[in-house]
């Protein structure tokens, strides 16, 4: 029983981690980002100084985190408190200015707020949220954080209205604001207007991690291992010690390193972790090397070659016919009536008469085909061609289609050599 | 319902054209006081009337309300002098002192009153820039107009059309006015009034008030005496509101749109306090009601608003936009660092603007001439980002509202729009029209009356001057939101003064059509990007002898910001983050030294530097290898383009030469993904797999150099 508690803990902890649930305690590698950020965020709530700042980094390389925990720390103080309003936008969300202006007017509850409903147009409503800005000031008007999620998309928008008037007013003397951009693209400055751009501060956080494989493997560790304040010090001591010597395996070290190889960011680790932490159970009560080759398998296979795996046979050899039409005319597109001949050519070589199939069922299994999206129809085909003549092109690597057949379940050898075979 | 509104009104057009269409006649009472040789001859009365129904007199002394861009609340003033001019004296002017309304009153300037001003109150107006002379067809009839002693409360009688003086007003502070200067002194008494037929004078006569009180009466009486009464009321309007509904029949531009924002104004107004002005509107249904039998449906419809107005859900009208108070104090600066930020902020404002002399001293003598002549004009200002041109101007006119103060100069009213604060180029109207006069009106509606207003004769406005920056977003398709911007100007009456910030030099060539360029006229201005110099002096003025920068370190970041853009905004701002970085390096935060090369480097270097080198050598392995796999296609195939399934054979081949294992295609796929979401490439939608092609957005070079460090 006591297992089995100390189990539930240990899913609850790690999860909330994998997820990014939680928030970490400390944030590692990007101290100096850390304080930047910090320390600019805590002048704007102490000495009312307007900044704007963009946050840069790859994908999963938690830029959100590092603002979520700035944020956290700087809502500890006591002086930053009650004196930060924030305004979180989110350029997938707020895909225009209208919407963006309703959403940061209801999250400063202006008095042209009732309940959660906006009132007036839209240029009432820009007038009125710049005149709020404007009446304020440095020093008597509560500070306001703008947080601009998927920064770059705001940029799309139409004369980049929101932007600017956001930076004009970090470079006024107006109410006191700061803006925080999220973004991954490293272009995004030339992205805005000259004249945004001129208001823009120019201060830009990367996150770029330099890191090495020791400390990946590091990262694991710490990320698989349990806190000292888990209540069952016997078990946590037995968890943590499973983990050390997982860690230390040859064949892991080799999984992690692939893994490293291909993507330094933490939430495809965070994948596999999670994958690896689904399968251990009371019976299996701790994490085997044999468990993390499995995940990263799953991680790295191939989604459309897995397709393959259940397509008919006179698919496959359809999408083989394909594939020599290909080696033919290098790449140039096809349509199905050149797909059959080549097909009908493979089966004049063979006597038996096993794989003769009548037109209509070969232009079924083509339409199948196409709905699988395993081939598509040339860009600027009319649809005014008929279907046997529309053109069409492969959209699978050769690799694929024979590891592929390698793996489909009792392939018909004569078929796997014919693909192996050079020309038709 | 909007229907029969519409119904409504176009009947009572239809109505008061009829009853027009007897013709205005004005004559002179031919009872001339002095007679002169020369032209022109003074008068001492005129009189207006109306064929069919009674005349007015107007005598000298007497208080009198002058036709305005506001029907209902016209202009107040007393004839001073009366004189004919030109052939058979046909050219009728007279000289008046005007009164100024509540309305009038510039609207950051009612504050200076001290308390609310009464809704009846009017003040002397005292103010020698004003053009005192009127066209005598412009007045619309006589007013009574009292004096009060300041201290006196204001007495509520219900008689709406008397006002009150209690105070001057000469366009900066008010003052106490003697009670001789205002009463005319030659109040028509009873004795000396003109016979009893001409009483109507003052528009509301017992009778007429007393059937406006009880609007529903006529609806119990048969439809003829309801016609009777009509006409019975029509006679009463007073002959002056006949010409002013003449007059606008005559002179409404666009009367569709007029009509319908009347309509919407008049429903607003139905209150259960009965002004004026809903009064004589119901007085003119009542004309239209005796010759149609929708009178109960009218009636119904005004009962309908009347139940609606309370009921309306609680939209915040009057919503005062502000954003909350903090509840802690601003630290103040603690040490020399901190204070040297606060100063090169760009949101700080300095006391003078240092390297713009000359632009200040242009854009200083073309406004202040302009507000001398009383003329109007434009100017266009060009210039790239950063280089003060909208902060000129801003000190250019707080000098000019100092000299203002200190009566050099005859006041004036600023007004600033900015094309990048608007939704959309129409709403300048909008926000012109509510920075003039405090009114709300939709974009169609407040260009009628800024039309009205700056093509009018209006003696006693005052000098506008408009700042219009980001020009270039006011662009339309038909420009004519750019063409009634530089037309105004050149109106005789406008008295407004243009100036026009935008980034390019070569705006007016570029996208205007040449009837708006020609109205721009050919004051041009062209802010020069600041050198290094000026950068330097720029910042030095700032700091206003505080040391907190080594000498070297100012120069540096002036050199390197002037070599880039000139841009003054990118030189503070690059001051401000070397303060920050010396700050964070020094051991002991209490002991900071100066801000020294090292630490502007260190910020030229955040600022300027791209990331795109950082962002390579931080790539993972396979992502390294995907871009050289990237490089060595495009050598293969001699293009800037391929597609993934071209790279991805390159990638395998470098992965076995690496000695990696190779990777699968949805690998690689992610692989090309990730590089393409930080823009290291270019790449068609993600949907086209294996066949979307790849470009790439660093250059070879700085690939080879990034891989190549390693």
């Amino acid at each position: 029983v006591k297992l089995t508690i100390g189990f539930t803990q240990v899913q609850q902890i790690l999860r909330e981690r994998f997820c990014e649930r939680r928030l970490p305690d400390r944030l590692e590698g990007v101290e100096a980002q850390y304080k930047h950020l910090l320390e600019l965020l805590r002048r704007t709530a102490i000495h009312g100084e307007s900044n704007s700042v963009l946050i840069v980094g790859p994908r999963g390389a938690g830029k959100t985190t590092l603002l979520q925990c700035v944020l956290r720390d700087l809502q500890k103080e006591e002086k930053v408190q009650k004196n930060l309003l924030q305004v979180h936008l989110n350029g997938l969300l707020q895909t225009d200015d209208r919407i963006a202006l309703k959403e940061i007017t209801r999250q400063l509850h202006l008095e042209n707020v009732v309940g959660d409903k906006v009132f007036g147009s839209f240029a009432e409503n820009l007038a009125f949220l710049l005149e709020a800005l404007k009446k304020g000031n440095r020093s008597s008007s509560c500070p306001v954080l703008f947080v601009l999620d998927e920064f770059d998309l705001f940029a799309h928008h139409k004369n980049q209205t929101l932007l600017y008037n956001l930076f004009d007013v970090s470079q006024s003397a107006q109410a006191p604001i700061a803006v925080v951009g999220v973004t991954c693209r490293l272009d995004v400055l030339e992205l805005l207007e000259k004249r945004v751009k001129s208001r823009f501060s120019h201060r830009q956080i990367h996150l770029l991690s330099s890191l090495n494989f020791t400390q990946y493997l590091e990262r694991v560790w710490t990320q698989l291992s349990l806190p000292d304040s888990f209540p069952d010090k016997k078990f946590a001591q037995e968890w943590n010690a499973g983990v050390k010597t997982l860690c230390e395996d040859k064949s892991v070290e080799e999984v992690l390193q692939r893994h490293f190889n291909s993507s330094k960011d933490f939430r495809s680790l965070h994948m596999l972790l999670m994958l690896c932490l689904s399968r251990v159970s009371v019976a299996k009560p701790t994490i085997k090397p044999a468990d993390l080759l499995e995940a990263s398998r799953m991680c790295f296979a191939d989604t459309t070659a897995n397709m393959l795996h259940g397509l008919s046979i006179l698919e496959l050899c359809l999408v083989i016919a394909m594939k020599h039409l290909n080696d033919v005319y290098e790449g140039e597109p096809f349509n199905l009536q050149m797909v059959h001949n080549e097909f009908k050519k493979f089966l004049h070589r063979k006597s038996n008469s096993m794989y003769n199939f009548e037109q209509p069922v070969v232009m079924k299994a083509f339409e199948h085909l196409q709905q699988l999206e395993l081939i598509r129809p040339v860009d600027g085909s009319s649809a005014k061609v008929q279907r046997e003549y529309q053109l069409m092109r492969l959209t699978l690597d050769h690799s694929q289609i024979m590891e592929a057949l390698q793996k489909y379940p009792q392939c018909p050898t004569d078929i796997k050599q014919w693909a192996m075979s050079a020309f038709g | 319902m909007e229907v029969l509104y519409h119904f409504f009104h176009r009947n009572l057009e239809e109505l008061l054209k009829c009853i027009f269409r007897s013709l205005l006649v004005m004559f002179w009472c031919f009872e001339m006081t002095r007679f002169e040789i020369l032209m022109p001859v003074c008068f001492s009365s005129f009189a207006i009337s109306v064929e069919g129904l009674s005349k007015i007199i107007i005598n000298t002394g007497q208080d009198i309300f002058i036709e305005g861009c506001d029907e209902d609340n016209p202009y107040v003033a007393k004839v001073t002098r009366l004189y004919g001019d030109g052939e058979s004296y046909s050219h009728k002017l007279g000289f008046v002192q005007w009164f100024i309304r509540v309305s009038e009153l510039p609207v950051n300037k009612l504050k200076l009153l001290g308390r609310e001003p009464h809704p009846q109150e009017i003040f002397y107006y005292e103010c020698r820039n004003c053009d005192n002379e009127v066209n005598v067809e412009s007045i619309l009839r006589p007013v009574k107009v009292k004096h009060l002693d300041s201290n006196d409360p204001f007495p509520d009688s219900a008689d709406k059309d008397t006002l009150y003086v209690k105070l001057s007003w000469d366009s900066k502070v008010f003052r106490v006015v003697n009670s001789t200067v205002v009463e005319s002194p030659a109040e028509p008494a009873p004795a000396s009034s003109p016979p009893s037929c001409l009483k109507p004078s003052l528009p509301m006569s017992p009778s007429c008030s007393q059937s406006a009180a009880t609007p529903r009466g006529p609806s119990r009486r048969t439809p003829a005496n309801v016609e009777a009464e009509s006409l019975h009321s029509a006679t009463k309007l007073s002959a002056s509101k006949c010409l002013s509904a003449k007059r606008r029949n005559a002179t409404a531009r666009t009367p569709g749109v007029r009509k319908r924002l009347e309509l919407s104004s008049e429903c607003l107004h139905k209150d259960f306090k009965m002004q004026p002005l809903c009064r004589t509107r119901e007085q003119q249904g009542y004309i239209y009601i005796s010759n149609t039998k929708s009178y109960h449906h009218f009636l119904t419809v005004s009962l309908i608003f009347l139940q609606i107005s309370p009921g309306t859900p609680q939209t915040p009208r009057h919503a005062t936009p502000s954003i909350p108070i903090r509840s802690l104090q601003t630290q103040q600066p603690a040490n020399i660092l901190e204070e040297a930020r606060a100063r090169l902020h760009v949101s700080s404002v300095p006391e003078s603007l240092p390297c713009r002399e000359q632009e200040f001293q242009d854009i200083y003598s073309f406004v202040e001439s302009k507000i001398v002549d009383n003329t109007g004009g434009c100017m266009y200002i060009s210039g790239v980002p950063g280089t003060g041109k909208t902060a000129t101007v801003h000190e250019v006119i707080r000098c000019l509202q100092h000299a203002a103060d200190m009566d050099e100069i005859p006041s004036f009213h600023f007004i600033e729009i900015n094309g990048m604060k608007m939704t959309d180029p129409h709403q300048a109207y909008v926000q012109i029209l509510q920075k003039l006069t405090g009114q709300k009106a939709t974009p169609d509606h407040a260009a009628v009356l800024l039309e009205k207003r700056f093509s009018n004769l209006a003696p006693r406005k005052e000098t506008i001057v408009l700042l219009v920056d980001e020009l270039d977003l006011l662009w339309t398709r038909k420009q004519n939101v750019m063409y009634n911007l530089f037309e105004w100007p050149a109106r005789r009456h406008a008295r407004l003064v243009v100036l026009t910030i935008a980034n390019t030099m070569d705006l007016p060539e570029r996208i205007m059509i040449n009837r708006v360029a020609s109205r721009l006229g050919l004051t041009r201005m062209s802010f020069q990007p600041y050198s290094f110099k000026q950068l330097q002096e720029i910042i030095m003025s700032r700091l206003n002898k505080l040391k907190a920068f080594e000498e070297d370190a100012l120069q540096l970041v002036s050199r390197k910001v002037a070599a880039l853009s000139g841009d003054a905004r990118r030189c503070l701002d690059i001051c401000r983050r070397a303060t920050e970085i010396c700050e964070h390096s020094a051991a002991d935060p209490s002991s900071t030294g100066l801000v020294g090369m090292s630490h502007v480097m260190e910020a030229l270097n955040e600022m300027f530097s791209s990331a795109y080198i950082t962002a390579i050598r931080c790539a993972s392995t396979q992502e390294q290898l995907f871009l050289r796999a990237v490089i060595t296609e495009f050598r293969r195939l001699g293009l800037e383009e391929a597609t993934f399934q071209q790279v991805f054979v390159q990638h395998q081949a470098l992965c076995r030469i690496e000695g990696l294992k190779p990777i699968g295609v949805s690998e690689g796929l992610a692989v090309c993904q990730r590089l393409g979401a930080c823009r290291l490439l270019l790449l068609e939608p993600s949907h086209l797999g294996v066949l979307q092609r790849i470009r790439l957005n660093v250059s070879q070079d700085d690939i080879f150099y990034a891989l190549k460090a390693d």
